[in-house]
């Protein structure tokens, strides 16, 4: 069986992280794959203040002990993040899956962490000492390594609360149900006064971490429809020599060639 | 509908939907010990040795030493061993296993065993494999004159890939020594005669000295007709040598791995074409049996016998051959060997269709065998061939014709469709005259004092329903309510022996022995007193007598017939293919029961196009398959087709009950041709050749072609 501590708040959860040598866990969904013996369990799925969703001046919040399902009925939750999670396993998992054992389990296949680096997302990061606020890119610092302390939990994502309404999406799963993502591609478009001002484009799935290019984003900012049309060949360009793919349930080649056709319908999708 | 179509509540529906039914791994633990498997590693080695850490007490290594009787599994050429000779010969192959009471201490010195290897040189690719098992030829005709007659000769190879049954329970099974020092085998199985007969062997006893009981059974399709003959004789060896009860229960990467598959397949299909007609076929195929032969021979002549499919072909060669590959060795999976010549052969068909400018369709039809035409194997189709008004149903149903010109049109977007259709029988029974011959199927029924009655027959419910089916019959004919007749899983020391659970025959033969029986019983019904009547098989008299060495006379007394549709939307950005709809068109006869039927329709068309599509197997240079779990090896969900529609089209046949033909097969068999049909149509009319046919070749052919 399992030894394991279940913390009723964020103080004792945050306790029992700085005291013990513990794995967090809400849903537990990914560590029921594999059992692995003589770990001690946190269970942090009924901490009232990590279920929380809320929205202020800049961010939708979204407490990482939320389950997909409820963030799926929750009118506060963007769209966007609303399509990739009803597209996570089968309902069974969304029920019991949440946006912090996404993030936590520190796959580039995540289908919510692919929405946050999109989306350029927040995240806040507890211990029993205080607390820090990290950009979503700088928490994965390579294949299942996380710039995550021993005695911190994931409290909360903070997704920004406009601007991330025009957006293409797409998940490539073996199959339409229970299907790791193969490839996964998420764009956001914003422009004001005929400028663009937001251009991020992330792939998920198809390296070690969810991958995004700020500065080839860079070259379309600032221009208009007009002008980055003419740039839209170059900006594939770069995308095409600076994504090298690695192999996975299907080939790099594979990957590489549906990441520059969903790119390009990105574009094509807001004019450019 | 008839009565004896109506549904019924299933049988085993309440323990199995409430979780009461008891599987092999959950019988309690006490005083059974783990047993588990030593694999080889490589694929082709000398075994110099096994260093075994020692062992704590009650716990025992198992190996060939400890085999009482014959260490060759009686399947059909009984090649393969229970416990490794001097070499493996394939990846998974059995050295020995460890027994004791922990599992967790067994999987420890598992761990800890050292097999000592002198490499030897495996055979890996298929291609160029040249050890036969089994070379079969058969025509007839003047093949050469009607090539040199043709208008226009073809030459195609197509390759299908493994299937993995992937049934929910993964093979296990029991042995307890009895005080009698009789040997009790049970578990997860398809056919406990067959693995009596292989225990008997292995233990070298006489009948009395084991005998079998099939537990609940989590799934079959095949892959429990011979694998449980193996496992059934490794667990016996260990109980009898530590004359304790031994369990065996696989992981799912162990079952995924190293137990049966489909055969992987080349076929090599030439074909004359005179006046838009077939006239000849000159047919070679390869099936992929890896290290031993278990059940190759029938599969692969099941195979050659469809091989030119539903079509007429005056002048035909056949010649096929089981290749050995040091890779775990194939076996039966629904189907049995025949879907691999389909998908040929209906490919060839459409792409002969496509070069003549013809629909493949009309030019289907335009070659059509009919009632009293001759088979490929010289034998007759006896009774009327229902395919041309299946395919006008099917067409009902889902415009198939209309789709498919509306498709043909040149399509531009991101999104194209395509709608394919494919068309076959399934042979129902053994093949050949192996009914008469070697099953010899008895049944009986047991009347109780109270008017209950008991169905005695050897065919395991596998979830194809015959817990239930075979009572509704003998009810039926006894006009008793249903609860008053009952059917058992078998035990060998109680039933007797009505063959197999394999080739969609339950039903057909069993069910139509139990049906005579029931009428016996009947006519004899005393109130009040035990009665017992017993039926034995009769070979139809209709029947051309078959000889296997010559691949001559009746391959099967009767067919199950099917129209397959496959209707899809190509997303050529991704590959990414949606099934637009899946129509199945199937004469399996009267249905027994109609829910029952039609779940079987359901599921085995979805693995069909599971295995058209995203069911992909294969094994890397060293012969490992390394997609060994339900996260690689992705089978359809329902999400996946969400509208699949199948229909009835009921020819009954004469001599099984009330109508009925073999079912269990049939639904599977034309997946993967109506896939690839429609999935050529939206790609632009290219050919394709091979199954399944994954988003990856999907993609490859779109940046190819530029679509």
């Amino acid at each position: 069986m399992v030894d394991g501590f279940i913390a009723n708040s964020l103080a004792e959860a945050l306790e029992i992280r700085a005291t013990q040598d513990v794995v967090p866990y809400a849903g537990g969904t990914d560590l029921m794959v594999v059992n692995r013996p003589g770990l001690t369990y946190l269970f942090i799925g009924k901490v009232p203040e990590l279920k929380r969703v809320f929205v202020d001046e800049q961010y939708v919040h979204i407490g990482a002990a939320v389950t997909f399902t409820e963030a799926i009925h929750n009118p506060d939750v963007p769209t966007l993040m609303k399509e990739a999670i009803s597209r996570i396993a089968a309902p069974a998992i969304r029920n019991a899956g949440t946006f912090g054992g996404n993030l936590g389990n520190g796959s580039a296949k995540a289908d919510s962490v692919l929405i946050e680096f999109a989306t350029d997302a927040k995240l806040r990061l507890v211990s029993a000492k205080g607390e820090r606020i990290i950009d979503v890119d700088k928490f994965y610092l390579g294949r299942k390594k996380l710039d995550l302390a021993k005695d911190e939990l994931i409290a909360e994502i903070l997704l920004p609360s406009k601007g991330i309404e025009n957006y293409a999406y797409t998940k490539v799963g073996g199959r339409n149900a229970l299907a790791i993502s193969r490839v996964s591609f998420a764009g956001v478009f914003a422009s004001e006064e005929g400028k663009i001002t937001n251009i991020a484009a992330a792939f998920g799935a198809v390296a070690d971490t969810v991958l995004r290019y700020k500065d080839i984003e860079e070259m379309l900012l600032g221009k208009t429809i007009a002008e980055a049309r003419e740039l839209r060949q170059d900006y594939l360009q770069a995308y095409s020599e600076r994504m090298v793919l690695t192999r996975g349930r299907v080939s790099a080649e594979y990957r590489k060639g549906v990441c520059m056709n969903l790119l390009g319908d990105f574009l094509t999708k807001f004019g450019i | 509908m008839e009565k004896i179509s109506q549904s019924v509540i299933k049988k085993d529906h309440d323990p199995k939907i409430s979780g009461r039914s008891i599987y092999v791994c959950d019988y309690p633990s006490e005083g059974v010990l783990c047993g588990k498997i030593l694999h080889a590693k490589v694929a082709k080695a000398k075994v110099l040795g096994v260093k075994v850490p020692e062992l704590p007490e009650g716990y025992f290594y198992v190996d060939a030493r400890d085999i009482p009787g014959d260490n060759n599994v009686n399947i059909v050429l009984d090649d393969m061993p229970i416990y490794c000779r001097e070499t493996v010969e394939y990846i998974g192959e059995a050295i020995a296993m460890i027994c004791g009471p922990d599992e967790k201490v067994v999987d420890k010195l598992l761990a800890t065993c050292q097999v000592e290897y002198e490499e030897l040189e495996p055979v890996i690719d298929l291609r160029k494999a040249t050890e036969a098992f089994f070379n079969y030829d058969f025509a007839h005709g003047d093949l050469e004159k009607a090539f040199a007659e043709a208008d226009k000769i073809y030459d195609e190879e197509f390759t299908t890939g493994y299937q993995e049954q992937a049934y929910l329970e993964t093979q296990s099974m029991m042995a307890e020594p009895e005080e009698s020092g009789r040997m009790f085998v049970h578990g997860s199985m398809q056919c406990a005669y067959y693995v009596k007969g292989a225990v008997m062997r292995a233990l070298g006893c006489g009948p009395s000295g084991v005998h079998i009981y099939q537990d609940v059974t989590g799934g079959g399709f095949g892959g429990k007709e011979a694998f449980p003959s193996i496992l059934a004789c490794q667990v016996a060896v260990a109980a009898r040598k530590c004359g304790k009860t031994v369990r065996c229960v696989f992981d799912r990467r162990e079952d995924m791995e190293y137990t049966s598959k489909r055969h992987p397949s080349i076929c090599r299909y030439k074909v004359a074409v005179k006046d838009g007609l077939v006239t000849a076929m000159d047919i070679d195929v390869i099936y992929n049996a890896g290290a031993y032969s278990t059940l190759s021979a029938v599969v692969l002549q099941r195979g050659l016998i469809a091989g030119p499919g539903i079509y007429k072909v005056p002048n035909l060669h056949v010649h096929g051959r089981a290749l050995k590959t040091n890779t775990s060795p194939c076996g039966a999976y629904r189907g049995f060997g025949a879907p691999q010549t389909y998908f040929a052969v209906e490919m060839v068909m459409d792409h002969i269709a496509r070069d003549l400018g013809i629909d493949s369709l009309e030019f289907k039809q335009a070659n059509f065998a009919k009632q009293g035409d001759v088979t490929s194997t010289s034998g007759r189709y006896h009774f009327p061939i229902p395919i041309p008004d299946m395919i006008e149903e099917i067409d009902q149903l889902c415009h198939y014709r209309q789709k498919r010109l509306e498709y043909s049109k040149p399509q531009t977007g991101r999104y194209r469709r395509g709608i394919g259709m494919s068309m076959y029988f399934h042979g129902a029974g053994f093949t050949g005259s192996g009914e008469r011959d070697i099953i010899k199927a008895v049944a009986k029924l047991r009347k109780y004092a109270d008017g209950t009655v008991e169905v005695l027959a050897s065919n395991g419910e596998i979830g194809q329903g015959v817990r239930t089916t075979f009572p509704k019959i003998v009810a039926h004919e006894l006009n008793l309510p249903l609860e008053k007749v009952y059917y058992n899983h078998p035990d060998t020391a109680r039933v007797p022996d009505s063959g197999p659970t394999v080739a969609s025959r339950s039903l057909m033969i069993v069910g139509e022995l139990l049906r005579r029986a029931a009428i016996k019983l009947r006519t004899q019904w005393i109130d009040g007193e035990e009665q017992e009547v017993e039926e034995h098989f009769r070979e139809p008299t209709f029947m051309i007598p078959f000889y296997i060495d010559k691949f001559q006379g009746d391959a099967y007394p009767t067919y199950a017939w099917a129209v397959n549709v496959l209707e899809l939307e190509v997303d050529t950005y991704t590959g990414i293919t949606k099934v637009l709809g899946a129509y199945g068109n199937f004469d399996v006869g009267t249905p027994i029961d109609y829910n029952i039927v039609m779940g079987q329709m359901e599921g085995g068309f979805l693995q069909g196009i599971g295995y058209a599509s995203i069911e992909n197997m294969d094994y890397d240079a060293k012969g490992r398959i390394r997609n060994n779990s339900f996260s690689d090896y992705l089978i359809p969900t329902t999400k996946d087709v969400p509208n699949l529609q199948c229909i009835l089209h009921v020819d009954k046949y004469p001599e099984g009950p009330y109508g009925a033909k073999g079912a269990g097969e049939v639904p599977l068999v034309g997946g993967p041709p109506a896939y690839l049909d429609a999935m050529e149509q939206a790609l632009g009319g290219v050919n394709l050749y091979h199954a399944p046919f994954s988003i990856e070749d999907t993609m490859k052919v779109i940046m190819k072609e530029g679509i």
